[in-house]
């Protein structure tokens, strides 16, 4: 995890430069049930190996929620303040499996100042599994504060 | 038997409210580290607690869950039917706080047809997210749901 002396100021980023990459993971088929309480959604595809593999899939199938929340996790943990988060738009690519690692990334694609008090990032962010594979792509974009 | 979608553009969905609950977030958190975020022990008070912003994503779903019906609403069989979620896309006006409770306003922005390996449609629903109470913006975007033919 990136500690907050590390985060970066508005001027220290650039249009085109790479965001630092996180790994999460493994991820852990027991964590599918506290998920599935909380998004009241208990259906098989999520629980049960066996319901998956008869559906043609090696293993049981990550909630979409929760990709998306590493993606968040990963996005925001850059930001002096978590809610410094301006907006977000991803598209979901493929599935995830347990014991799938989950690597997230983003490249600045352009920055937007604020007079007197740093500006707005966007950027393009992305999550792939360890065989690279796009699980989730999109932007997200965020207040980001001049250097004291 | 071919469904034809299109006159469900404009559809204003029912409204919904869901609560930012302690144990739900307390239970992510479980899963998903949050350091700047962490659970609270038993009986440690919560007053103006905020939820983490990975968070957002399960108020959104959750709360436009509960917006429609697939059959009545989609005209979907989700019993017998394969549906996905699409694209996403949340704009944030303000933190989520917990123990607050919310109120979800949607309707179908636009329906069309796509191919892929398969034919199905895609259902763009349009929402604002707001404090129950002082009606505060919250989280605005889009959802789409993907429906197979």
């Amino acid at each position: 995890m990136i500690e907050s002396i590390d985060k970066p100021f508005f001027e220290d980023y650039a249009v085109d430069m790479l965001l630092p990459s996180i790994d999460f993971g493994p991820m852990d088929r027991f964590d599918y049930i506290p998920i599935a309480l909380i998004l009241r959604d208990t259906n098989p595809l999520h629980l049960d190996r066996v319901y998956a593999q008869e559906r043609g899939l090696n293993d049981v199938v990550q909630q979409g929620p929760l990709n998306q929340a590493y993606l968040y996790r990963y996005f925001t943990s850059l930001l002096h303040n978590p809610w410094d988060l301006v907006g977000t738009k991803m598209r979901f690519a493929a599935n995830v499996f347990p014991e799938d690692t989950l690597r997230c990334g983003g490249e600045v694609l352009a920055l937007e100042p604020i007079e007197g008090s740093g500006g707005v990032i966007i950027c393009a962010v992305w999550q792939r599994n360890q065989k690279g594979e796009v699980i989730l792509k999109g932007e997200a974009s965020a207040r980001i504060p001049s250097r004291p | 038997m071919t469904v034809d979608r299109a006159a469900l553009i404009g559809r204003q969905l029912r409204a919904a409210t869901y609560t930012v609950s302690q144990v739900d977030v307390d239970d992510f958190l479980g899963v998903v580290a949050e350091p700047d975020f962490a659970p609270l022990d038993d009986g440690e008070a919560d007053s103006g607690r905020l939820a983490p912003p990975s968070f957002a994503p399960f108020v959104a779903v959750l709360g436009l869950l509960k917006t429609f019906d697939w059959q009545e609403d989609f005209l979907f069989d989700y019993r017998n039917g394969t549906a996905m979620f699409g694209e996403q896309a949340i704009e944030f006006h303000r933190p989520l706080v917990v123990g607050e409770s919310v109120s979800i306003a949607a309707a179908i922005s636009d329906v069309y047809e796509k191919q892929g390996k398969s034919r199905f449609d895609v259902i763009e629903v349009t929402f604002k997210i707001a404090g129950e109470h002082d009606e505060d913006l919250l989280m605005s975007g889009q959802q789409s749901y993907i429906l197979f033919k």
